[in-house]
């Protein structure tokens, strides 16, 4: 019977330069649906507690949905890991057409283990696969990579991942660079496969998705395609991606400004839509099959460092390589985002570090680097850090390019206290002092400091979820808020869907298309209990490699330093407000006083975490 | 969906092109050439213009020798991987599946006028 799923995962071991392909058992599908769902439980299968991130024994796990590929709008893939930033989990999304064509070629997934002996590069075309010898691009940046590979197998359409520099490095912030602008950006991902010795990973695919009831499908996609049209908040990321909120977390206190100490930029508007509109933008593009097209393609024209293409700098980046270091000169952030996209390592772990070394030198508890001004405001400075980092230069690049949470541990004196991190992974750019649901989400999230694990923010600054009354400055009732959207966000993970794509498509309209598309029963619950069933399980592993209740923490500086600035001026989350809400949180999810899952709650999801088998 | 029964845009009968790290992308579809290198170089005749101007290839007449595909400047013939027979834009009896799930409106159906 026709499905959306391939049923086929490639598995593909590096040392013996062998692969094999692995059927997907209807109980994986039935439990875990795909994407975060089969990469979680592989992983969970897979790593023994103790297992080096960069070791032979990691696997890197590329998934799609079973969505992805057809005509569903808005769906992805992930990349999962264990983090070699943080030592636990990792599931870390890019849009663009990689994923797609993972399915093209007949595979769900694709399952990356052991280690080559000296650099490859994996080439699948279809069912033929190659491991092929990648010394000559070793070295070369993501995209100069992508380039060298079309050229050498002599086809312009294949779709490549690749790492940068950063990844052969094994910078622990390294990311996984797709086409064009896409990546797996955080927590590490790239430095696995420069473990590996595995510089990308190259697909064509020519085989069609097929979907199980196509009439009832193309329904499906019609109801989604409209209710995306419908949505105002779509029709913001249609006219400016992510750029437009710029100037909305200024207004509501949320932007990082020098290492997050202020919650607000005076220039905001330079960073946001209007200043990229002006510099940098040309026209929108979109991931394939997309109807969002919130990215916004352009160049930087004029000044200074004219001739890059770049596109949207989105916000996260923009405002942690830019706010977050006092800079508001749109065109310089481009160039130093793009810097760190070459180089194939995440702009904002990068632009957080920067923050912190600037903040570290101002303080004086760092030297600057000879002949530069380490300062906050200074691009030169913040563009030889990017450099010193990706090639581990100097004793700052080499203490910096650990991430954020070793560097401060070995930096003598208080700079701990400046380090801005849940997990040891370096926090998104939404500071939660005014926002303490948001902070919760930071202390709980399965990969560490993340926003994209549920965002709280939007229902806290209206003041309403689910039709109650909702204080954003109160740790009151937040944890069943935050529950519930974690728990639906790993559902749609499952299904790899882009998260913009939620914020115009609800939960009965997903479950829709993966019946129509699968044959498989589904509903707004069984995504929900999905993604309980995943958080759990993730848990269960996070805790396995070493995770205790006392790393559900949020940095010093939200709980220790009241916000100087904008609407929450003088707010901070206290410890108490932090226990308040964590206990709450733990009892809603059925786990223990130290966040370990009762064995009843686990009955109930039906996990039964046993570790790698033997 | 409708032509090969699943989705792969490899097997789209247009094509959008990127250059420079996707800043430009352009829709290239068949011109459905006045003078159709496709139509003369079949060397079974298997290609023709029909009553409405779009060049249709017979499926029944070809002997999948690719030189249609070859001699296209566009790139817009190609050998089906499952039939290995030449196919093309023949623009869905009247009603292109490609301008309908388009959402911009960059794509449409225009006729041009028999004095053009």
């Amino acid at each position: 019977m026709s499905s959306a799923y391939t049923n086929k995962l490639m598995m593909i071991d590096l040392s013996h330069a062998s692969f094999e392909i692995l059927p997907v058992p209807d109980a994986l599908k039935t439990n875990f649906i795909g994407g975060k769902g089969f990469g979680a439980k592989l992983l969970c299968d897979m790593v023994s507690p103790g297992t080096d991130p960069l070791s032979k024994d990691n696997p890197l796990i590329f998934m799609t949905g079973p969505l992805t590929g057809t005509m569903a709008p808005a769906m992805r893939g992930c990349v999962v890991t264990k983090s070699p930033l943080t030592g636990i989990f990792l599931d870390s999304y890019f849009g663009g057409s990689f994923s797609p064509e993972i399915k093209y070629a007949g595979y769900d997934g694709i399952i990356i283990k052991g280690q080559a002996k000296k650099p490859v590069f994996i080439w699948i075309n279809d069912d033929h696969v190659e491991i092929r010898d990648a010394r000559h691009l070793w070295g070369t940046n993501t995209l100069e990579a992508n380039r060298l590979i079309k050229t050498e197998l002599k086809d312009k359409t294949i779709k490549i991942a690749t790492i940068g520099q950063a990844g052969e490095a094994r910078i622990p912030f390294a990311l996984i660079c797709g086409e064009y602008n896409r990546q797996a950006g955080r927590g590490g991902a790239g430095a696995v496969m420069g473990s590996k010795n595995l510089k990308a990973i190259a697909i064509k695919g020519t085989k069609p998705v097929l979907v199980h009831d196509p009439q009832r499908f193309i329904t499906a996609c019609a109801r989604a395609f409209k209710e995306l049209e419908e949505s105002p908040d779509v029709e913001s990321f249609r006219q400016a991606g992510t750029a437009a909120s710029v100037e909305f977390a200024n207004e509501t206190g949320l932007l990082p400004h020098k290492n997050y100490q202020n919650g607000t930029f005076s220039k905001a508007s330079d960073l946001g839509d209007k200043g990229q509109s002006k510099h940098l933008w040309l026209g929108s593009s979109a991931c394939m099959g997309c109807p969002i097209r919130c990215s916004k393609i352009g160049a930087v024209r004029t000044g200074k460092y004219k001739g890059i293409i770049t596109d949207i700098i989105e916000y996260e980046s923009v405002a942690l390589m830019g706010a977050n270091l006092d800079i508001s000169d749109i065109r310089a952030v481009a160039h130093l985002v793009k810097l760190c996209d070459l180089y194939g390592m995440d702009s904002m772990s990068t632009g957080n570090i920067i923050g912190f070394a600037m903040e570290a030198c101002e303080k004086g508890l760092i030297p600057s680097p000879k002949g530069i001004d380490l300062k906050f405001g200074n691009v030169a400075a913040a563009e030889h850090l990017i450099h010193a980092i990706a090639n581990k230069k100097g004793e700052l690049g080499k203490l910096l390019s650990q991430g954020v949470q070793k560097a401060a541990q070995k930096i003598a004196g208080t700079a701990e206290e400046l380090a801005v991190h849940t997990k040891g992974l370096e926090a998104p750019a939404w500071g939660p002092r005014g926002v303490s649901g948001m902070g919760l989400a930071y202390m709980t999230t399965d990969r560490g400091g993340c926003h994209q694990r549920g965002f709280p923010v939007s229902y806290e600054l209206s003041g309403e979820w689910e039709g109650h009354p909702l204080d954003p400055l109160s740790p009151e009732d937040k944890a069943q808020m935050v529950v519930a959207l974690q728990n639906y966000s790993a559902g749609r993970d499952t299904l790899v869907n882009c998260d913009f794509g939620s914020y115009g498509i609800p939960a009965d309209t997903y479950a829709e298309l993966l019946s129509a598309a699968t044959g498989q029963k589904a509903d707004t619950n069984t995504l929900m209990e999905t993604g309980e069933r995943i958080w759990n399980l993730v848990r269960y592993f996070n805790l396995a490699q070493g995770l205790t209740a006392q790393k559900d923490i949020l940095p010093r500086r939200f709980v220790e330093e009241p916000l100087p600035d904008g609407p929450s001026k003088g707010h901070r989350i206290s410890r108490d407000d932090m226990d308040y809400m964590r206990q709450e949180y733990y009892q809603l999810r059925g786990w223990n006083k130290k966040g370990v899952p009762l064995d009843k709650t686990l009955n109930r999801l039906g996990i039964k975490y046993v570790g790698p088998h033997q | 969906m409708d032509l090969i029964g699943g989705y792969n845009p490899r097997r789209a009968r247009l094509l959008i092109q990127n250059k420079n790290e996707n800043l430009y992308h352009m829709p290239v579809v068949c011109s459905q050439c006045g003078n159709a290198y496709c139509m003369t170089a079949c060397p079974v005749k298997a290609i023709h213009r029909n009553d409405d101007g779009i060049v249709c290839i017979d499926p029944d007449k070809c002997i999948n020798c690719g030189l249609c595909a070859q001699y296209c400047p566009m790139g817009m013939v190609s050998l089906d991987p499952d039939t290995k027979k030449a196919v093309k834009c023949e623009l869905c009896q009247g009603k292109p599946l490609c301008v309908e799930a388009c959402p911009t409106g960059a794509l449409e159906l225009v006729q041009l006028r028999k004095d053009q």
